[in-house]
Protein backbone atom coordinates (compact mmCIF):
# COMPACT_ATOMS: atom_id res chain seq x y z
CA UNK A 1 0.00 0.00 0.00
CA UNK A 2 2.84 2.26 0.80
CA UNK A 3 4.90 1.74 -2.19
CA UNK A 4 1.95 2.16 -4.37
CA UNK A 5 1.43 5.53 -2.61
CA UNK A 6 4.66 6.38 -3.28
CA UNK A 7 4.59 5.61 -7.12
CA UNK A 8 1.49 7.60 -7.42
CA UNK A 9 2.55 10.22 -5.68
CA UNK A 10 6.07 10.47 -7.58
CA UNK A 11 3.80 9.75 -11.10
CA UNK A 12 1.97 13.35 -9.88
CA UNK A 13 4.92 14.67 -8.99
CA UNK A 14 6.19 14.28 -12.62
CA UNK A 15 3.37 15.82 -14.07
CA UNK A 16 3.60 18.60 -12.07
CA UNK A 17 7.27 18.98 -12.67
CA UNK A 18 6.18 18.54 -16.86
CA UNK A 19 3.64 21.46 -16.34
CA UNK A 20 5.82 24.07 -15.13
CA UNK A 21 8.54 23.22 -18.08
CA UNK A 22 5.73 23.98 -20.49
CA UNK A 23 4.30 26.99 -18.43
CA UNK A 24 8.03 28.54 -19.42
CA UNK A 25 7.80 26.91 -22.81
CA UNK A 26 4.82 28.06 -24.66
CA UNK A 27 4.47 31.30 -26.34
CA UNK A 28 1.69 33.03 -24.68
CA UNK A 29 -1.20 33.02 -22.10
CA UNK A 30 -3.10 31.15 -23.92
CA UNK A 31 -1.58 27.79 -24.54
CA UNK A 32 0.22 28.21 -21.06
CA UNK A 33 -2.97 27.60 -19.26
CA UNK A 34 -2.84 24.51 -20.99
CA UNK A 35 0.22 23.15 -19.38
CA UNK A 36 -1.48 24.72 -16.23
CA UNK A 37 -4.60 22.52 -16.56
CA UNK A 38 -2.30 19.68 -16.82
CA UNK A 39 -1.36 20.66 -13.37
CA UNK A 40 -4.77 19.90 -11.48
CA UNK A 41 -5.74 16.65 -14.19
CA UNK A 42 -3.12 14.21 -13.99
CA UNK A 43 -0.84 15.71 -11.47
CA UNK A 44 -3.37 16.80 -8.42
CA UNK A 45 -5.64 13.17 -9.68
CA UNK A 46 -1.61 11.37 -8.46
CA UNK A 47 -0.53 13.13 -5.67
CA UNK A 48 -4.12 12.99 -4.14
CA UNK A 49 -4.70 9.64 -4.86
CA UNK A 50 -1.30 9.06 -3.29
CA UNK A 51 -2.07 10.56 -0.39
CA UNK A 52 -5.22 8.96 -0.16
CA UNK A 53 -3.99 5.22 -0.37
CA UNK A 54 -1.32 6.48 2.65
CA UNK A 55 -3.85 7.80 4.87
CA UNK A 56 -6.01 4.10 4.38
CA UNK A 57 -9.26 4.25 4.39
CA UNK A 58 -11.29 6.38 6.77
CA UNK A 59 -12.36 9.84 7.03
CA UNK A 60 -9.68 11.46 5.80
CA UNK A 61 -9.90 9.73 2.55
CA UNK A 62 -13.03 10.89 1.93
CA UNK A 63 -11.84 14.68 2.98
CA UNK A 64 -9.02 13.89 0.40
CA UNK A 65 -11.87 12.39 -2.25
CA UNK A 66 -13.88 16.00 -1.56
CA UNK A 67 -10.84 18.30 -2.17
CA UNK A 68 -10.35 16.25 -5.41
CA UNK A 69 -13.70 17.00 -6.47
CA UNK A 70 -13.45 20.49 -5.34
CA UNK A 71 -9.99 20.87 -7.96
CA UNK A 72 -12.30 19.65 -10.55
CA UNK A 73 -15.09 21.64 -10.35
CA UNK A 74 -13.46 24.64 -9.58
CA UNK A 75 -9.63 24.86 -11.88
CA UNK A 76 -11.77 24.86 -15.11
CA UNK A 77 -13.01 28.09 -13.90
CA UNK A 78 -10.41 29.32 -12.63
CA UNK A 79 -8.54 28.45 -15.89
CA UNK A 80 -11.61 29.66 -17.93
CA UNK A 81 -12.32 32.85 -16.22
CA UNK A 82 -8.32 34.22 -16.89
CA UNK A 83 -8.05 32.61 -20.22
CA UNK A 84 -11.73 35.03 -21.00
CA UNK A 85 -10.39 38.43 -19.36
CA UNK A 86 -7.05 37.66 -21.41
CA UNK A 87 -9.42 37.54 -24.46
CA UNK A 88 -11.34 40.20 -23.49
CA UNK A 89 -8.72 42.64 -22.86
CA UNK A 90 -7.73 42.43 -26.42
CA UNK A 91 -4.66 39.81 -26.42
CA UNK A 92 -5.12 37.51 -29.68
CA UNK A 93 -3.73 33.98 -29.73
CA UNK A 94 -0.50 33.11 -31.57
CA UNK A 95 -1.95 31.31 -34.62
CA UNK A 96 -0.09 28.81 -36.80
CA UNK A 97 0.59 31.57 -39.38
CA UNK A 98 2.34 33.70 -37.06
CA UNK A 99 5.26 31.36 -36.25
CA UNK B 1 -42.67 24.29 -7.48
CA UNK B 2 -44.52 25.17 -4.25
CA UNK B 3 -45.31 21.50 -4.03
CA UNK B 4 -42.14 20.05 -4.27
CA UNK B 5 -41.09 22.51 -1.52
CA UNK B 6 -40.78 19.65 1.67
CA UNK B 7 -39.08 17.16 -0.60
CA UNK B 8 -36.58 19.51 -1.83
CA UNK B 9 -36.02 20.65 1.74
CA UNK B 10 -35.43 17.37 3.18
CA UNK B 11 -32.97 16.33 0.43
CA UNK B 12 -31.34 19.88 0.63
CA UNK B 13 -31.10 19.04 4.38
CA UNK B 14 -29.24 15.44 3.91
CA UNK B 15 -26.90 16.99 1.42
CA UNK B 16 -25.55 19.26 3.47
CA UNK B 17 -25.65 17.66 6.68
CA UNK B 18 -23.41 14.08 5.12
CA UNK B 19 -21.14 17.35 4.11
CA UNK B 20 -21.25 18.28 7.69
CA UNK B 21 -20.37 14.12 8.76
CA UNK B 22 -17.15 14.15 6.21
CA UNK B 23 -15.63 17.37 7.15
CA UNK B 24 -16.46 17.59 11.10
CA UNK B 25 -15.34 13.53 11.78
CA UNK B 26 -16.61 14.41 15.07
CA UNK B 27 -19.53 11.70 16.06
CA UNK B 28 -20.51 12.76 19.62
CA UNK B 29 -24.38 13.91 20.37
CA UNK B 30 -23.55 17.75 20.45
CA UNK B 31 -21.58 17.96 17.38
CA UNK B 32 -24.43 15.43 15.17
CA UNK B 33 -27.10 18.07 17.04
CA UNK B 34 -25.21 21.34 16.10
CA UNK B 35 -24.67 19.74 12.15
CA UNK B 36 -28.20 18.85 11.81
CA UNK B 37 -29.36 22.27 13.19
CA UNK B 38 -27.05 24.05 10.58
CA UNK B 39 -27.94 21.83 7.65
CA UNK B 40 -31.58 22.77 8.49
CA UNK B 41 -31.48 26.22 8.76
CA UNK B 42 -28.93 27.19 5.78
CA UNK B 43 -31.54 24.28 3.29
CA UNK B 44 -34.72 26.09 4.79
CA UNK B 45 -32.99 29.28 3.74
CA UNK B 46 -31.71 28.10 0.20
CA UNK B 47 -34.78 26.69 -0.90
CA UNK B 48 -37.32 27.32 -3.60
CA UNK B 49 -34.56 29.50 -5.09
CA UNK B 50 -36.63 29.93 -8.72
CA UNK B 51 -34.67 28.49 -11.86
CA UNK B 52 -31.90 26.97 -10.97
CA UNK B 53 -30.25 24.71 -13.71
CA UNK B 54 -29.71 22.06 -10.80
CA UNK B 55 -32.99 21.16 -10.03
CA UNK B 56 -33.37 18.77 -12.81
CA UNK B 57 -29.85 18.07 -12.67
CA UNK B 58 -29.15 13.96 -13.77
CA UNK B 59 -27.02 13.09 -11.05
CA UNK B 60 -27.49 9.30 -11.70
CA UNK B 61 -25.71 9.63 -15.62
CA UNK B 62 -23.55 12.26 -14.48
CA UNK B 63 -21.76 9.98 -12.45
CA UNK B 64 -21.38 7.41 -15.22
CA UNK B 65 -19.81 10.25 -17.47
CA UNK B 66 -17.27 10.83 -14.84
CA UNK B 67 -14.95 7.60 -15.77
CA UNK B 68 -15.24 8.36 -19.58
CA UNK B 69 -14.34 11.91 -19.28
CA UNK B 70 -11.26 10.82 -16.69
CA UNK B 71 -10.24 8.53 -19.31
CA UNK B 72 -10.46 11.34 -22.17
CA UNK B 73 -8.64 13.42 -19.37
CA UNK B 74 -5.73 11.14 -19.37
CA UNK B 75 -5.42 10.26 -22.88
CA UNK B 76 -5.11 13.85 -23.65
CA UNK B 77 -2.79 14.30 -20.58
CA UNK B 78 0.00 12.08 -21.94
CA UNK B 79 -0.86 13.70 -25.90
CA UNK B 80 -0.11 17.26 -24.25
CA UNK B 81 3.30 15.88 -22.10
CA UNK B 82 4.58 14.45 -25.43
CA UNK B 83 4.14 18.42 -26.64
CA UNK B 84 5.42 19.49 -23.67
CA UNK B 85 8.83 17.43 -23.93
CA UNK B 86 9.22 17.39 -27.20
CA UNK B 87 12.51 19.69 -28.03
CA UNK B 88 11.09 21.29 -31.17
CA UNK B 89 7.89 21.85 -29.16
CA UNK B 90 5.12 20.86 -32.27
CA UNK B 91 2.60 23.32 -31.06
CA UNK B 92 -0.08 24.61 -33.99
CA UNK B 93 -2.15 26.53 -31.35
CA UNK B 94 -6.02 27.55 -32.83
CA UNK B 95 -9.09 29.59 -31.78
CA UNK B 96 -12.04 27.08 -32.93
CA UNK B 97 -15.84 27.97 -32.74
CA UNK B 98 -18.28 25.53 -31.63
CA UNK B 99 -21.74 25.77 -32.25
CA UNK B 100 -23.49 23.41 -30.04
CA UNK B 101 -27.51 21.78 -30.31
CA UNK B 102 -27.16 21.36 -26.17
CA UNK B 103 -30.63 22.81 -24.76
CA UNK B 104 -30.63 22.82 -20.90
CA UNK B 105 -28.66 25.41 -19.16
CA UNK B 106 -26.42 22.48 -17.09
CA UNK B 107 -25.52 21.17 -20.25
CA UNK B 108 -24.06 23.66 -21.84
CA UNK B 109 -22.55 24.18 -17.99
CA UNK B 110 -20.58 20.51 -17.86
CA UNK B 111 -19.77 20.80 -21.61
CA UNK B 112 -17.62 24.48 -21.36
CA UNK B 113 -16.27 22.77 -18.04
CA UNK B 114 -15.35 19.57 -19.80
CA UNK B 115 -13.80 21.15 -22.99
CA UNK B 116 -11.56 22.98 -19.93
CA UNK B 117 -10.81 20.32 -17.61
CA UNK B 118 -9.83 18.22 -20.77
CA UNK B 119 -5.51 19.54 -21.04
CA UNK B 120 -5.20 20.58 -24.90
CA UNK B 121 -8.31 22.56 -24.88
CA UNK B 122 -10.16 25.53 -23.06
CA UNK B 123 -13.04 27.24 -23.44
CA UNK B 124 -12.32 31.14 -23.92
CA UNK B 125 -16.34 32.30 -24.42
CA UNK B 126 -19.96 30.67 -24.37
CA UNK B 127 -22.58 33.15 -26.34
CA UNK B 128 -25.72 31.13 -26.00
CA UNK B 129 -24.85 27.86 -27.69
CA UNK B 130 -21.69 29.10 -29.31
CA UNK B 131 -18.29 27.88 -27.89
CA UNK B 132 -15.13 29.74 -28.40
CA UNK B 133 -12.19 26.81 -27.73
CA UNK B 134 -9.02 26.99 -27.62
CA UNK B 135 -7.25 24.52 -28.86
CA UNK B 136 -2.85 23.44 -28.28
CA UNK B 137 -3.47 21.05 -31.60
CA UNK B 138 -5.69 19.70 -33.68
CA UNK B 139 -5.49 16.29 -31.99
CA UNK B 140 -6.34 18.22 -28.92
CA UNK B 141 -9.84 19.00 -30.39
CA UNK B 142 -10.89 15.96 -31.66
CA UNK B 143 -13.32 15.01 -28.85
CA UNK B 144 -15.17 18.16 -29.76
CA UNK B 145 -14.73 19.32 -33.26
CA UNK B 146 -15.56 15.46 -34.37
CA UNK B 147 -19.02 15.76 -31.23
CA UNK B 148 -18.30 12.87 -29.48
CA UNK B 149 -18.18 15.10 -26.09
CA UNK B 150 -21.61 16.58 -27.03
CA UNK B 151 -23.05 13.64 -27.82
CA UNK B 152 -21.86 11.83 -24.62
CA UNK B 153 -23.70 15.42 -22.67
CA UNK B 154 -26.52 14.75 -24.83
CA UNK B 155 -26.84 11.72 -23.43
CA UNK B 156 -26.53 11.87 -19.83
CA UNK B 157 -29.47 15.19 -20.21
CA UNK B 158 -31.54 12.94 -22.34
CA UNK B 159 -31.92 15.66 -25.09
CA UNK B 160 -32.24 14.93 -28.83
CA UNK B 161 -29.73 16.11 -31.10
CA UNK B 162 -29.37 14.86 -34.43
CA UNK B 163 -25.75 14.61 -34.44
Amino acid sequence: MVILSIGLILVGVFFLVVAAIGTIRLPDVFSRSHAVSLTDSLGAICVLAGLALYQGFGINMLKILVVLVLLMLLNPVIAHATVRAAYRAGLKPQTEKDQ
Amino acid sequence: MKSSFPRQFIANTLALFCGWLVLSGKYDNFHLVLGFTASCGVAWLNTGFPHSPFQQFPWGRMVLYGPWLFLRIVESSLHLTKLILNPSLPIKPRLITYRSQLQHRGAIVVLGNSVTLTPGTITVEINGNTFLVHAIDEAAADDLTTGRMERKIAWVFQEDTNL
